[in-house]
C-alpha cells in the first residue's frame, strides 16, 4: 500500500466517522422533536383547562322567595331551594326575552351556579334582601367559546349553543361581567357529567390509594424474594427456573394481570370491584418483577470483598447481607421500585377488566371505596363527546406527566445521592 | 524449630475444587505470636491455605476441605463447629481494602457490635480507639471518625481493615497479600504494623513480595503447585534453603 491509498483509506475512516456522528445527532433530534411535539399539543390543548370561565351576575337575595329570615339556621339554608332568585338574576339579563328564550337563558351558567349562590349565601348572611353582585361557573359550551376553542362562526344548528345565547354573552363581555379565573374546582371536585364542573380529585385520590397498596405489597415481597433469590438460595436447576420466569412476569402484557386480578380476587375471593385495593394488588402483581430485577443486579453489583470482609469478622450470613450488602444495594433497588411504580401509576389496561373504569363522582375516603385512578379518567374522558373534556383529557395528562416527573427525578436524586455517598 | 508453642497445626490437609486439586497434604505448624510468611508463586495454593484456618472457603460452593486443622489442639475442620466463632478468634484481611460501607467509627464498631463485646457506648468508644491505636491509624482519623471509610486513602483503608480485624481480639490475623494494593510509603507503614501486632497476635501473611517475607516473618514455608515444597524459619530459607525449587523460586529465577 502507497502513501496515497493511505491517504485515501485515512480519508474514508474519517468520512465514516462523520457519518456515525450525523447519524446520532439526527436521531436525536428526531426523538427530541417528537417529544416536543407530544408536549406542545398536550399542553396547548390542555393549559386552558386550568382556568374556569365565571359571569358575574347580579342576584337579588329575595327574602320572601328565599322563604328565609335572618334567623335561620344552616340546615334550614341548605334545604332552601336558590333557583327562583337565580332564575330572576338570569331572566333579567334580557327582560324582553319571548318565554321560548328563558330556557335559553338559564342554560348560560352550569347547573351547579344554584349551589354556587347557596355557598355565597351560607358565607355572607346579611345580603339577605339585597342584591349582589355573585361570581358563577359559566356553562362549560360558552366557556369553550372564551377560551377560543370553538368557532362561533359556524351556522346556528352545529352548535350546542344559539344565536340568542351568543347575543347575551358578548352584551355580558362588552360589560365586562365574563371574568377567567384559576380553576381550582379542577384539583379538588370529582368526575362529573359537566365539563366546567369535572375535576381531578376523585381519580388522584384512586391513583394515590392504589400506588399505595401496590407499594405496601410489592416492595417488602419484591426486596425479601430478591434478597433470598441472590444472597441465600442455591444455585441449581430449581432457582434457575425461578430466575428465568422472573424475567419472563417482566414481559407479561400487564392486561394479563388484570384478567388474573378479575378471575382471581374479584370472582373467587369476592374482594370489592372498582377499588384501589384490588387495583393495588394487581398493579403490585405487575410491578413485583419490575423490583425484583433491578434489586437483584443491585445486590449483583456489590464487591463480593464486602461479604468476605465481613464473614470474616465472624457475622452470620443474615447479619452480612442485611448490615452491609442490602444498604449498598438499596439506591439501585429505590430508584427500581420508583420506576416501576411510575409505571404502575400509568398504567391503564389492568384496571379496566377489575371494573376501576366506573363513573365515580365522590372522592374515594378509603381503599375499599369504588374510585377510578388518572390513566383510566383520561381514558374516560377522551371518549366524551363534550368539547369541554377535550381540554380536561389534556390536563389530565398532564397532571400525569406532572407526578411521573417527580417520581423519576426523584429516583434519580436517590441513585446520585447514595452512589456519590459510597464509591 | 525451637521451642514456641504452636498455635495453629494442619494435617493432611487436601483442598478441592470441584474435581481439580488445589492443596496436596499440607502439614504445617504455626507458632504463637509469631509472623510465618507464606510464599510460592500465582496459583500455588497460598490463599487457599489461610482460607481453611478460618473456614472462608465454606463460603464457595464447589469447594472441599479435607484433614485436620487444629487451633490450640481443638479440631476446626467439622461441620458440627460453630464458623462464625472460629472467624471471631482467627481474623483476617485481604488483599484489596474492603471497609464497609459506613462510617470510620461504624467500621470498626462493627464486629464488637455483633459479638456483643461491648456493653455501653464508653466501652465502645474504646475499643474503638484502642483499635485505630494499635492499627497506627488513630492520629490520622480521630477527627473525622464520622466519615465514611471509603473517604480514606488506600493504605489507610488497608489500616482500618486491620483495625477492623483487632477490634474483636482475635488469636490470630491472617493476611492475604495485605499490601499488594498499596504503594511502597503504604506498605512500608503495613509492615511496621506488622511487626508490632506480632507482640499479641499469631499472623500468617500470603505474599508475593520476598523482601517483605524476610522482612516481617520468622517463619516461611514456600509453596509450589499446590504442595508445601519447604517450610522453616526466614533466615534459614532466604540463605540456606534446603530445597532447590526454593532456591530458585527466592533468586527470580522462575515464578
Amino acid at each position: 500500500m502507497n502513501n496515497i491509498q493511505k491517504e485515501a483509506l485515512l480519508k474514508k475512516r474519517y468520512n465514516a466517522e462523520k457519518r456515525f456522528k450525523l447519524y446520532g445527532i439526527l436521531s436525536i433530534f428526531l426523538a427530541i422533536s417528537f417529544l416536543f411535539i407530544l408536549i406542545f399539543n398536550i399542553f396547548s390543548k390542555g393549559s386552558s383547562a386550568f382556568l374556569k370561565t365565571e359571569i358575574l351576575l347580579n342576584v337579588n337575595f329575595d327574602q320572601k322567595k328565599l322563604g328565609l329570615n335572618n334567623n335561620s339556621s344552616e340546615k334550614e339554608i341548605r334545604e332552601a331551594s336558590f333557583d327562583e332568585i337565580l332564575k330572576d338574576a338570569l331572566l333579567a339579563l334580557a327582560p324582553s326575552a319571548p318565554e321560548l328564550k328563558q330556557a335559553e337563558l338559564i342554560d348560560i351558567v352550569s347547573i351547579d351556579a344554584e349551589l354556587e349562590i347557596k355557598k355565597f349565601f351560607l358565607n355572607n348572611r346579611d345580603v339577605l334582601n339585597k342584591s349582589y353582585e355573585v361570581s358563577l361557573t359559566l356553562s362549560d359550551d360558552l366557556d369553550q367559546v372564551y377560551k377560543g376553542n370553538f368557532p362561533r362562526d359556524i351556522p346556528e344548528d352545529r352548535r350546542r349553543f344559539s344565536d340568542f345565547q351568543l347575543k347575551i354573552y358578548d352584551e355580558l363581555i362588552s360589560k365586562n361581567k365574563i371574568v377567567s379565573k384559576l380553576n381550582w374546582s379542577f384539583l379538588t371536585n370529582a368526575d362529573s357529567r359537566e365539563p366546567e364542573l369535572a375535576g381531578v380529585a376523585s381519580s388522584l385520590v384512586g391513583s394515590f390509594f392504589t400506588l399505595f397498596v401496590c407499594l405496601l405489597l410489592s416492595f417488602p415481597l419484591g426486596i425479601l424474594a430478591a434478597i433470598y433469590l441472590e444472597e441465600f438460595a442455591p444455585k441449581n436447576k430449581i432457582t434457575e427456573i425461578i430466575e428465568v420466569n422472573v424475567n419472563n412476569l417482566a414481559a407479561v402484557p400487564s392486561i394479563v394481570f388484570g384478567l388474573l386480578g378479575l378471575g382471581v380476587f374479584l370472582n373467587y375471593f369476592y374482594l370489592p370491584r372498582s377499588t384501589p385495593l384490588v387495583g393495588g394488588m394487581v398493579l403490585a402483581l405487575m410491578t413485583l418483577p419490575r423490583i425484583i430485577i433491578p434489586c437483584r443486579a443491585a445486590l449483583k453489583a456489590v464487591p463480593p470483598s464486602i461479604r468476605e470482609g465481613a464473614l470474616a469478622l465472624g457475622a452470620s450470613k443474615v447479619q452480612t447481607v442485611m448490615h452491609n450488602v442490602v444498604p449498598l444495594a438499596m439506591p439501585g433497588t429505590l430508584s427500581g421500585t420508583i420506576i416501576g411504580l411510575s409505571q404502575a401509576l400509568g398504567e391503564t389496561a389492568p384496571l379496566l377488566l377489575i371494573g376501576m373504569v366506573a363513573f365515580i363522582n365522590v372522592v374515594p375516603s378509603t381503599p375499599l371505596d369504588p374510585s377510578a385512578v388518572l390513566p383510566v379518567q383520561v381514558y374516560l374522558w377522551s371518549e366524551s363527546a363534550e368539547r369541554g373534556f377535550v381540554e380536561k383529557t389534556s390536563a389530565t395528562i398532564i397532571i400525569l406527566i406532572f407526578f411521573l416527573i417527580i417520581m423519576n427525578s426523584f429516583a434519580i436524586y436517590l441513585r446520585n445521592k447514595f452512589e456519590k455517598k459510597w464509591s | 524449630m525451637n521451642n514456641d508453642k504452636i498455635k495453629i497445626s494442619t494435617r493432611n490437609l487436601n483442598v478441592y475444587y470441584g474435581a481439580k486439586q488445589a492443596l496436596f497434604n499440607i502439614n504445617l505448624d504455626l507458632m504463637e505470636k509469631k509472623v510465618t510468611a507464606l510464599i510460592g508463586p500465582s496459583g500455588c495454593g497460598k490463599s487457599t491455605f489461610i482460607r481453611c484456618l478460618n473456614r472462608m472457603n465454606d463460603v464457595i460452593d464447589i469447594c472441599k476441605v479435607d484433614g485436620s486443622i487444629k487451633v490450640d489442639g481443638s479440631e476446626i475442620n467439622e461441620k458440627n463447629v460453630d464458623v462464625n466463632k472460629i472467624r471471631e478468634r482467627i481474623g483476617m484481611v485481604f488483599q484489596k481494602p474492603n471497609p464497609f460501607p459506613k462510617s470510620i467509627y461504624d467500621n470498626i464498631a462493627y464486629g464488637p457490635r455483633i459479638h456483643g463485646l461491648a456493653e455501653s457506648q464508653n466501652v465502645l468508644d474504646e475499643i474503638v480507639e484502642n483499635s485505630l491505636k494499635k492499627a497506627a491509624l488513630w492520629e490520622e482519623v480521630k477527627d473525622r471518625l464520622n466519615q465514611p471509610g471509603t473517604s480514606l486513602s488506600g493504605g489507610q483503608q488497608q489500616r482500618l481493615c486491620i483495625a477492623r480485624a483487632i477490634s474483636i481480639n482475635p488469636e490470630v490475623i491472617l493476611m492475604d497479600e495485605p499490601c499488594s494494593a498499596l504503594d511502597p510509603i503504604a506498605t512500608a507503614k503495613i509492615e511496621e504494623l506488622i511487626d508490632e501486632l506480632k507482640k499479641s497476635y499469631t499472623i500468617v501473611i500470603v505474599t508475593h513480595s520476598m523482601s517483605q517475607a524476610a522482612r516481617v516473618s520468622q517463619n516461611t514455608g514456600f509453596f509450589h503447585l499446590g504442595k508445601l515444597m519447604e517450610f522453616n524459619l526466614t533466615e534459614k530459607i532466604f540463605k540456606n534453603p534446603d530445597n532447590k525449587m526454593t532456591q530458585d523460586y527466592i533468586t527470580g529465577r522462575f515464578g
